[in-house]
């Protein structure tokens, strides 16, 4: 299996330049950015806030912008060109997820910026945002794989938005709806779990568990991403 | 590569099968394209051109029977080396919509890894070199179509595929398309190519092949074939506006004489029979 940088490259900067004309997909992964605009206006925020635009950002960006622009090669029928050409699934992916990964880290850095938050001192959050940043993109470049419209994954999207992206907000009412609890166990819980024990001073003895939760989510989506994409490789 | 007959061969298919379900696309489909060929597969709408071409680009597999190209089976087609060999236009091809045709074609000359004047060549050859900065979604139909041309021979492939090549293209368009790919065959590119228009066939292909139900039941040069098909026949057209017909034969010969001496003649000629003829007459259908 080779691996070409130059077409890898090539993908990235299409993709890249595609992105910056499409105003549906980028206007999208401008949310976490007017949430941002908004809670800086608040005054005080709670750390549950910040937590709150990072992972509507890991979400909308990370899962939907990596989803939408697979689905769109489906759909305009552009895929098939450059499954014909040298590029290999794996450079294409790649490509993409090089894109998505760009976006994100911008769209999270301005929403902190914008909110008066900052990262220093805060190694452990960073290392758990990019370890859930994995999970996102592979649920959306499997996201991707099934689905065979913009249209279509704009609505596949919507569950995904409700349970990952929002859980940080909605856990707020697991005392009216106890089944809200297992949304405890999302990324974006954790993350804020690692904040608070990172802020607390706690060692790895602690924050562990939070990271092997997140760590669970990556594997699964991985090996769910990969199956799909061997299948994909089939036919 | 495989000698056959001591010339290389492109493209082997034998009892070559395709089946969707419960349908069945192609039944028995065997020919050869040798190098330097321009080889026309012919055949009604829903006769299996399209899928035809994607079993022989690995887009799609077979289910029963042998391609292959370049002397591989097709499955093993699908590395880089083999795909920089050939290059495809299928009637679903699609470009970036919001990119220029020029940021279209670049991606593809990295993919390719050939230099960027290939775009101006690529687009010259297609009659689109002014079109350079135009967005993709603002072009008609047509334009599409040769862009996408343009696009597969960036990098001069060996060999082209190309389904149903001038089907959107207005008579002017077409001909500069003809003129190119005859031009490319000369170099020495072989061409493979569905369509449905005779015309098209008889003026590009040195090899026809004729496809019905997925089947091939005709393959042969067009002149050969053409030849077979004549009716034994001269028809002659008089001045006074009668038509006659007389058989090719040499008994003919004296009312044909008297004919020109008395200089009643405006036209004589034998009755070719177009491709398209020999198409109903083959497989009883017409090429629609
Ligand atoms: N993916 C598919 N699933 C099911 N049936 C298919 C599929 N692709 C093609 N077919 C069927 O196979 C037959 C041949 O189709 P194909 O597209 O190869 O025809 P064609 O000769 O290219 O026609 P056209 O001139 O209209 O492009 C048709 O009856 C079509 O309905
Ligand atoms: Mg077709």
């Amino acid at each position: 299996m080779t691996f070409s940088v130059k077409r890898f490259m090539a993908i990235f900067q299409k993709d890249l330049k595609d992105l910056y004309r499409n105003m549906y997909v980028s206007s999208t992964a401008l949310m976490p950015i007017v949430f941002a605009v908004i809670y800086s206006r608040v005054g005080e925020v709670p750390l549950a806030m910040y937590l709150f635009v990072i992972t509507l950002s890991l979400a909308l960006v990370g899962t939907f912008l990596q989803c939408a622009i697979i689905a769109e090669e489906k759909e305009k029928n552009t895929l098939r060109g450059l499954m014909l050409s040298p590029a290999t699934l794996t450079e294409i992916l790649a490509g993409k997820s090089a894109v998505t990964i760009v976006i994100t880290v911008i769209v999270t850095a301005v929403s902190m910026l914008i909110m008066g938050f900052s990262f220093a001192g805060s190694g452990w959050l960073i290392a758990g945002i990019v370890l859930s940043l994995i999970f996102f993109i592979a649920l959306g470049t499997w996201m991707g794989l099934i689905t065979r419209s913009v249209m279509e994954a704009s609505v596949y999207i919507l569950p995904v938005m409700f349970i990952f992206g929002m859980a940080n907000m909605f856990i707020g009412l697991v005392d009216q709806f106890s089944f809200l609890q297992v949304l405890e166990y999302t990324p974006g819980i954790q993350l804020e779990e690692i904040a608070k024990l990172g802020d607390a001073g706690a060692g790895f003895d602690e924050l562990w568990k939070p990271f092997a939760i997140i760590g669970a989510w990556v594997a699964a989506m991985l090996v769910l991403a990969s199956v799909t994409f061997k299948k994909r490789m089939m036919d | 590569m495989q000698e056959v007959f001591g010339v290389e061969n492109m493209i082997e298919v034998k009892s070559l099968e395709k089946i969707f379900g419960d349908k069945q696309a192609l039944h028995d489909v065997s020919f050869q394209v040798k190098k330097g060929e321009t080889f026309g597969f012919l055949g009604p709408s829903g006769s299996g051109k399209t899928t035809t071409i994607k079993i022989l680009t690995g887009q799609m597999r077979q289910s029963a029977g042998t391609a292959n190209v370049f002397g591989v089976p097709v499955s093993k087609l699908n590395t880089p080396e083999y795909r920089k060999r050939f290059g495809v236009v299928t009637d679903n091809s699609g470009l970036y919509a919001r990119l220029t045709i020029y940021d279209n074609l670049k991606l593809y000359t990295d993919l390719y890894d050939v230099s960027l004047q290939r775009i101006d060549e690529a687009l010259e050859a297609v009659n689109l070199g002014s079109e350079k900065k135009t967005q993709v979604s603002k072009l008609s139909k047509g334009m599409t179509q040769r862009v996408l041309l343009a696009r597969t021979l960036l990098h001069n492939p060996e060999l082209l595929f190309l389904d149903e090549p001038t089907s959107a293209l207005d008579p002017a368009n077409s001909k500069h398309i003809h003129n190119g790919l005859k031009e490319l065959n000369r170099q020495g590119t072989t061409i493979f190519l569905t369509t449905h228009d005779m015309e098209e066939a008889d003026h590009l292909c040195s090899q026809v092949a004729f496809l019905n139900k997925g089947v091939v039941q005709l393959l042969d040069e067009p002149k050969q074939l053409k030849k077979q098909y004549r009716e034994e026949i001269i028809g002659i057209e008089l001045k006074d506006g009668r038509e006659l017909e007389l058989p090719l034969k040499a008994s003919s010969a004296e009312e044909i004489q008297q004919y020109i001496s008395r200089e009643m003649v405006e036209r004589i000629y034998t009755k070719e029979p177009t491709l398209g003829d020999i198409f109903v007459e083959v497989t009883g259908r017409e090429l629609v």
